[in-house]
């Protein structure tokens, strides 16, 4: 029996036969659809599916026609930062404009925080301007809710990961609820100021990193940004495949925030005035790449079914099938890519 | 009442994190005569296993588990006192040092493993993030415990896992300290190519594999 090249969920080459892959898909697939309560990906898609998992190339493409969007979320960080290119941001946004072509891009800083952020947010702002001057792409500015920096010794609010602990649930929960303000406040002056310096768009990514407050935060954000500036596009990356109940009864138009998964998360989104929805599903390192790329197709899919507004899904190092690994081999980036634009049919990537 | 329906009972009061009712259970259970080592393993710890898999499916949130890891520290009291009263020993079963690894922040993850150990009857003390290994085994040593556990979430930092290891092996403690780690990037493979002796891919597993190293 032939064997075909693929990878385990952290990136260590192995070798399956066609039987095997196929047992990873469908048992991935069954288990988004399990967790999620959505339908499993069809005989046709699974069928697909490994066929894309064993083409003999390393590298494979869309059919044209097929194409998708593509964004970099934390975008200013990935040349300067993560690959340690000593470009400044501005030289970043040009080369992924006119060297890597992406079609949007994110400007961030470093400390990738909103309420870091407001600090020094007049900087951020000329840097804007100097790119709306320079790019042709549309140019968003972006960074996380992140709620845990509001609380001590950070910030002035009780902190609710020592409280939970100690079995103080409602003091936890109160702290939460009032970080939340805090961070509307911020996300909304910082939006407004970078409004005025000419972005495009706001984005609020990793949402959810500090639990269902942080989802809230974000909503709410939203909904107060689309009144103030209708002509500002909303990004909402997410921060899982599902909202960590840190709170557990945060509720949004009548609708518990916890535990909603991609095709529930976008509809909320939506509601609120997002323009554009960043789908997250995990990868698990224990599990192989196969297993994995089934399972965030089978959310990937469920949300683009539900979504009214474009969905874009984060594939990069831990999410959306592609490996654990600081690097992602492109024999992975390139699979996931393809199977999520013609598969799971998002807007981009 | 027979033994299954406390037991139906006892996973309930799990599921609810309903500390009062779950004591309430656990001493209805002795006065019966139902033997209460047994309705914990099979009632009360087959119930948070329950909690720990509708939490990682999103069904259940973290207040949800510290109500429920508090509700079975209560009911290990009780247990504890009924076999003192009987003249058997309720020592703790270990000391577990527990820590998030050099460079890395992230802690949710490591706290809800601490909560649930400690409902087995072991003293975990937590270190928090951003712990350099040489702290974590001058702690474990300090302590004399008998587990070192640690946790990463970045790929970038779960190396940390291999310059402990190293550490214990250069200091000559390989064999005095049983090593788990854990963390999204981590997988068994990782573990046992660094030497660690055990690997929890999830809370239940770390659970499972503390009692199973304290033998």
């Amino acid at each position: 029996m032939s064997e075909f090249f693929t990878r385990l969920g952290d990136g260590a080459a192995v070798m399956m036969s066609e039987e095997d892959i196929r047992y990873d898909v469908e048992d991935g697939t069954a288990d988004a659809a399990d967790r999620g309560e959505i339908p499993e990906l069809s005989k046709e898609e699974i069928d697909y599916l490994v066929e894309i998992l064993t083409m003999p190339m390393k590298n494979v493409s869309v059919e044209r026609g097929k194409e998708g969007i593509m964004t970099f979320d934390a975008g200013t960080l990935k040349l300067p930062v993560r690959a340690g290119i000593p470009v400044d941001r501005l030289a970043t946004l040009m080369m992924h404009e006119r060297v890597l072509c992406s079609d949007t891009m994110e400007l961030c800083t470093t400390d990738y925080s909103y309420k870091s952020i407001k600090n020094f947010v007049q900087e951020e702002a000329m840097t804007m301007e100097l790119a709306q001057n320079n790019c042709i792409m549309p140019i968003f500015y972006g960074a996380m809710p992140n709620l845990g920096q509001y609380t001590k010794p950070d910030g002035p609010i009780d902190n609710w990961s020592e409280l939970l602990p100690m079995g103080k649930i409602a003091e936890a929960r109160a702290a939460q609820e009032e970080a939340v303000e805090h961070a509307v406040s911020d996300m909304v002056f910082i939006t407004g100021q970078m409004a005025e310096a000419g972005a495009c768009g706001i984005q609020f990514d990793t949402v959810g990193a500090s639990g269902d407050a942080d989802v809230l935060a974000a909503l709410m954000a939203a909904k107060e940004l689309k009144k103030r500036f209708p002509n500002v596009s909303i990004e909402m990356g997410m921060a899982g495949e599902f909202n960590l109940g840190m709170h557990g009864q945060l509720e949004y138009e009548g609708e518990r925030i916890a535990g909603l998964y991609p095709h529930k998360q976008v509809k909320m989104a939506a509601e609120a005035g997002v323009d554009i929805f960043g789908c997250v599903v995990n990868t698990n390192s224990n599990q192989t790449f196969a297993w994995n790329l089934a399972r965030a197709l089978t959310y990937a899919k469920a949300c683009v079914d539900a979504a009214d507004i474009p969905v874009v899904v984060d594939a990069g190092m831990g999410v959306g099938g592609v490996t654990n690994t600081n690097t992602t081999p492109t024999d992975v980036t390139s699979r996931v890519s393809k199977a999520l634009l013609e598969i799971a049919k998002v807007d981009g990537l | 009442m027979t033994k299954e329906e406390y037991i139906e009972i006892a996973i309930d009061t799990m599921k609810k994190g309903d500390a009062d009712a779950a004591a309430a259970n656990m001493n209805n259970a002795i006065a019966d005569g139902i033997d209460p080592a047994e309705l914990l393993s099979e009632g009360y710890s087959a119930g948070i296993r329950e909690v720990g898999d509708l939490f990682g499916k999103g069904r259940m949130f973290l207040p949800e588990l510290m109500l429920a890891a508090d509700a079975m520290k209560a009911v290990s009291a009780i247990v504890e006192d009924e076999i003192a009263k009987k003249g058997g020993t309720s020592e703790k079963k270990g000391v577990m040092v527990l820590a998030t690894v050099q460079g890395d922040v992230h802690d949710i993850g490591k706290g809800i493993v601490a909560s649930l150990i400690k409902t087995q009857g072991v003293e975990v003390v937590d270190l928090g993030r951003d712990v350099p290994a040489a702290a974590i085994v001058d702690k474990a040593v300090e302590l004399n415990a008998d587990l070192i556990g640690t946790s990463a979430l970045l790929t970038t930092t779960m190396g940390e896992m291999k310059v402990l290891e190293d550490l214990l092996k250069e200091k000559g403690l390989k064999d005095r300290f049983k090593t788990l780690v854990g963390g999204a990037p981590v997988t068994e493979r990782f573990a046992k190519r660094i030497g660690a002796d055990a690997y929890g891919e999830d809370a239940s597993q770390a659970v499972s594999e503390v009692v199973r190293l304290l033998g």
